[in-house]
């Protein structure tokens, strides 16, 4: 490429481009910095009068937590400022005076929820990494009252490029958007989904990939990280949540709040750990909000929480508080008390390194929430949650890879099948019989789970070597030996691309006066032209199943029921095929296999143990997932579907099979099916003499072996002994013998002498 | 018998099947997320936990790559042995140092970690280090050196006259087993070293005769599977197990008889082999697209 002024300032261009994106923090104007450095005030002195906090202390000054539930009851309209007249800031009772939430709510939690009383003897699991699922139920959506939760205006973006200080204020929302999640709960019951991990380390700055552990109370409380999505049975409505939470190991008690520009919960945690107000507890109210809150402190200054805000927090945090509904999430875990507690670690220990430590794995118990509530103080909704429970994340991705491992069995035995049915089909003859539209469908399945495959092992590290083992076998499965296949069947069956079907039906070239080409395209560049469609289809079909998972269930399920059933349509074309090219029936091909050439040529395109093989190890990776309830893909459980399908399978297994018995065109109706070409006919005399050869010899040259060939000519009746069958007569009018051209047919399906397509034997 | 070995390892089917375990089993383990069989810890596993299948195991993998790379390449230069051995006698001899190893072995460190009621020896080495190593005094026993050669490295600080001043090594063909050896020794620290000591003598013994069975022990059932491939390679100048000139060759190599045409296989005739060889499996997987 020549370098000239305009390439070279189009590369700085580019090069400028690439290099000023705001790195770091993200900040890239005045505006945006000023914003930041506003927040970082505000959570600065949050984090202060936090500091100061005693589980006897009212909140102050904190977004989010001026106003009590009491505040609002009466007055709905109440700004939340500080110091608001009359508020009590010096005490904290577990009342609705203090709290964001009614009492009525607050005495459910304590009686239903969290009324596990601490002992030593529950004894509840460390690590509870997993995802649970179960159902949600709606409480109430408007018995509560909505507290205020204003939205910091210095959140809003710039309004023009010289606006440098952000605006001042506070704006009391009542229209929310029309998009985003709906400010309400509006479903009655609906699903539930808890992907519960652990926040363990740290890092220290913004683009380091060195953490640190930062807990000291290890023992007792962890961190964890909460993403909660619940929506109803159909998908119309989506609520999800991403929160940070405290897991109290003791009590088994989990709590998690949202966090946005109108709610700073990390500050609220240890005041919502206990609800519990009689003075017996006071010490253990104490002792919570204290191990609590330094937990808390620990996390902020190992994380540098200041100074790793970015701007990307602080947009996340203004859409979350337009979009969303603020949540405080109560969990109560089920004891793990089939446990000690020595065995418990050893447990968790062979869970997280595995060693062959004597921890019977496969009795560990799901984690279980056996009561949860989801509140939201702002939009006044009280959800309930049903047997929620899941498989430790390591448990879980265990069953994954036995699966996976079952399935790289399954491709093998495929590949395997595959290769004896390329050998039973040699011959372009044989070829020929044979649908590419059969294979093109198992084909396009195979490669698609080979891209899903490898798109997954990079979405999960920790199966990185069974998912790639899995992506390598069915990708060798469909791009070498399927694509190999696809390229000699259409070679074969390029001679029929511009004949009609009854022309096929007839198995006749004779007389039609098509224009077709002469040169037919070698594999070479059918090959590419092959690999070009498969690579194509392959990756529409991928980017169809990856985005379909996104779509509402309604449709998802319409596409997934008929891409199944049509892809497992494979034999359809076969069959047709077969109807086309008309195998005699077997009892016919017994009758005819005197020769050894007749017998393979007659002989039945696909081996049965391919058919029968590929159809169960199709079908049964589908059958599982709809039939087995538990099944790892968390698919619905749909038998009626499972059998339709198998019955779709065997039906069309039986329409090969009688085929086979009856002949492939049995179900037609006789007049439907002409008369096929026939190499083996009398000629005319005429025809002799086109040869160049005079009446005396009756004999021909075969252009393959270059000796004579004794034909029977119609008018000549000394002619008459001569087997009709020692020789072959091409549509393009060449003659050969019989032995000569069927061996030149197993190679290429062109006349010798003039290159004109033959018809398969 | 002829000097030139035969290419590929088509003619040594016990060769092919020990690098081949040695590479499969690590492999497939992995895959399955459970390499941990292979580890041996006295402590916790064979006193807390009573894991004595682990005992059986540790032998059969390697869960260090380097390990797994440098055991295969040492089973390949093993492949003279059983070019003289005959592949029948080659498997059962391993099969016997397997035996005796794993069980010298195990008996030695149960045994020293119980009567010394501490545990002084914690781990057992991985892979097939100790038949390795008990195969290494065969190696050096029964194959003869093709060649030496000196390496002399002059100091350039030093007047030429002065001859100490130089720095000479004199090396052999088998210099490259045994840096492998080497190698896989230290790449298992102490253990490694030590008990790939503890395996060269049981190897000495057995030869001596001290631990029976190097001429009677063979292995029952496979000796059909081996000795059709045995008419295979017998074509090609590997002497048969079930022939004389096993012995007759160890105890001219023991004389320090270099006549080697003298065990040259009457049988043997170059020009007679088959026109067709028998197809490798790559090649018949390639024949399901040739038409």
């Amino acid at each position: 490429m020549e370098i000239d002024g305009n390439t070279l300032i189009f590369i700085i261009i580019i090069l400028f481009l690439f290099f000023s994106s705001p790195g770091g923090d993200g900040v890239s104007s005045q505006y945006e910095y000023n914003q930041l450095q506003t927040l970082k005030s505000i959570y600065q002195n949050e984090f202060d009068t936090f500091k100061n906090l005693t589980s006897t202390t009212n909140f102050r000054n904190i977004t989010g937590l001026k106003l009590s539930y009491e505040d609002v009851q009466g007055n709905p309209d109440l700004n939340a400022t500080y110091p608001l007249k009359g508020k009590v800031y010096d005490h904290w009772f577990t009342n609705q005076t203090f709290q964001l939430l009614p009492d009525e709510v607050m005495n459910m939690i304590n009686t239903d929820i969290w009324n596990l009383p601490y002992n030593s003897k529950n004894l509840f699991p460390p690590n509870i990494t997993s995802t649970v699922m179960g159902s949600i139920k709606l409480h109430s959506n408007n018995k509560y009252e909505k507290i205020n939760m204003p939205v910091p205006r210095f959140y809003e973006p710039p309004k023009d490029f010289s606006d440098n200080t952000p605006p001042w204020g506070e704006t009391y929302v009542t229209e929310w958007p029309s998009y985003g999640e709906l400010h309400n709960v509006t479903f009655d019951s609906g699903e539930l989904n808890i992907q519960i991990s652990h926040i363990d380390k740290v890092t220290r700055q913004i683009n380091s990939n060195k953490k640190y552990k930062f807990n000291k109370e290890d023992e007792n409380w962890k961190l964890l990280s909460l993403k909660i999505d619940f929506f109803d049975k159909a998908e119309n409505e989506k609520h999800s949540i991403n929160s940070l939470a405290i897991y109290d190991i003791r009590r088994g008690r989990i709590l998690s709040m949202t966090q946005s520009a109108k709610f700073h919960s990390i500050f609220a945690l240890p005041h919502y750990l206990n609800f519990e107000n009689n003075d017996e507890n006071n010490n253990d109210t104490e002792l919570i909000f204290n191990e609590s809150k330094q937990l808390l402190i620990d996390y902020w200054n190992a994380s540098n929480y200041i100074d790793t805000l970015t701007m990307g927090n602080l947009e996340g945090a203004y859409d979350n508080a337009y979009f969303k509904c603020e949540f405080m999430t109560f969990l109560q875990l089920e004891p793990w008390n089939q446990y000690t507690k020595e065995q418990l670690k050893l447990v968790n220990e062979e869970l997280n390194w595995p060693l062959g430590r004597p921890a019977n794995l496969s009795v560990v118990p799901p984690v279980k929430i056996t009561k949860g509530l989801l509140y939201s103080p702002d939009c006044g909704v009280l959800l309930n949650m049903e047997n929620v429970k899941g498989p430790r994340y390591e448990l879980k991705l265990r069953t994954i890879r036995t699966h996976l491992l079952a399935g790289v069995v399954l491709i093998a035995t495929e590949i395997y099948l595959l290769l004896r049915q390329m050998q039973h089909t040699n011959t372009p003859s044989s070829v020929n019989k044979i649908s590419f539209y059969c294979f093109s469908m198992m084909n396009l399945v195979d490669g698609s789970l080979a891209t899903l495959y490898f798109i997954a092992s990079s979405v999960i590290p920790e199966l990185y070597l069974p998912l790639v083992i899995s992506a390598f076998a069915s990708f060798i499965l469909a791009s070498i030996f399927e694509t190999r296949y696809l390229i000699s069947i259409y070679a074969s069956q390029i001679n029929e691309q511009y004949v009609g079907v009854l022309t096929l039906l007839r198995g006749s070239t004779a007389e039609n006066d098509e224009e077709r080409p002469v040169v037919i395209p070698d594999e070479a560049s059918i090959s590419s032209s092959l690999y070009g469609r498969f690579f194509f289809m392959l990756i529409i079909f991928t980017f169809l199943i990856l985005s379909s998972t996104s779509w509402p269930r309604q449709i998802r399920m319409i596409f997934e029921y008929s891409a199944i059933f049509i892809l497992n349509s494979y034999w359809i074309p076969q069959i047709f095929r077969n109807a086309v090219k008309g195998i005699p029936s077997r009892r016919r091909r017994r009758r005819d296999s005197n020769t050894v050439m007749t017998r393979r040529q007659n002989k039945t395109p696909l081996l049965w143990k391919f058919i029968i093989g590929t159809t169960i190890i199709r079908a049964l990776p589908v059958i599982y997932v709809f039939t087995y309830s538990s099944n790892v893909f968390r698919h619905h459980k749909d038998v009626r579907f499972a059998v339709l399908l198998s019955l779709w399978l065997l039906f069309q297994i039986t329409m090969l099979y009688t085929q086979d018995i009856l002949g492939s065109r049995w179900f037609l109706p006789r007049h439907a099916i002409p008369e096929g070409y026939s190499y083996f006919k009398a000629i005319s005399s005429q025809h002799l003499m086109e040869h160049g050869q005079t009446s005396e010899v009756n004999t021909v040259d075969c252009s393959i072996c270059m000796s004579e060939i004794p034909v029977y000519v119609e008018e000549l009746p000394e002619t008459h002994k001569v087997d009709q069958h020692s020789y072959m007569v091409t549509p393009c009018n060449h003659i050969f013998h019989t032995s000569c051209l069927e061996n030149w047919m197993s190679y290429k399906l062109q006349c010798p002498v003039c290159r004109a397509p033959l018809p398969p034997l | 018998m002829s000097m030139e070995t035969p290419f590929g390892l088509r003619q040594y089917p016990v060769t092919k099947f020990c690098m081949v375990t040695t590479a499969a089993i690590p492999i497939v383990a992995s895959i399955a997320n459970c390499k941990y069989i292979f580890l041996t810890r006295y402590e916790p596993f064979i006193s807390e936990y009573q894991q004595y299948y682990r005992l059986a195991l540790f032998e059969l993998g390697a869960t260090n790559e380097s390990d797994v790379l440098l055991l295969m390449l040492i089973w390949y230069q093993f492949r003279h042995l059983e070019r003289i051995m005959g592949s029948y006698k080659y498997i059962s001899v391993i099969s016997l140092i397997y035996l005796y190893t794993s069980v010298i072995l195990t008996t030695l460190y149960i045994g020293l970690n119980v009567l010394l009621s501490q545990t002084i020896w914690n781990s057992l080495p991985q892979g097939s280090l100790p038949v390795v190593m008990a195969m290494l005094h065969f190696y050096k026993e029964f194959t003869p050196k093709i060649y030496d050669f000196k390496i002399v490295v002059k100091n350039p600080l030093s007047s030429s006259k002065d001859k100490r001043a130089n720095f000479e090594c004199h090396l052999d063909d088998q210099f490259f087993v045994l840096s492998l050896i080497f190698a896989l020794l230290l790449n298992q620290g102490y253990v490694g070293i030590s008990c790939g000591f503890l395996c060269w003598l049981i190897g000495v013994f057995i030869d001596k005769g001290i631990f029976v069975g190097f001429h009677n022990w063979r292995l029952p059932f496979i000796k059909h599977w081996l000795s059709d491939e045995n008419n295979l390679t017998r074509e090609t100048g590997i002497a048969s197990s079930s022939g004389p000139n096993i012995n007759t060759y160890i105890n001219n190599v023991r004389e320090g008889s270099n006549n080697l045409q003298e065990m040259e296989g009457h049988d043997y005739d170059e020009e007679n082999q088959d026109d067709e060889p028998a197809r490798p499996l790559g090649v018949q997987f390639l024949d399901a697209f040739r038409r």
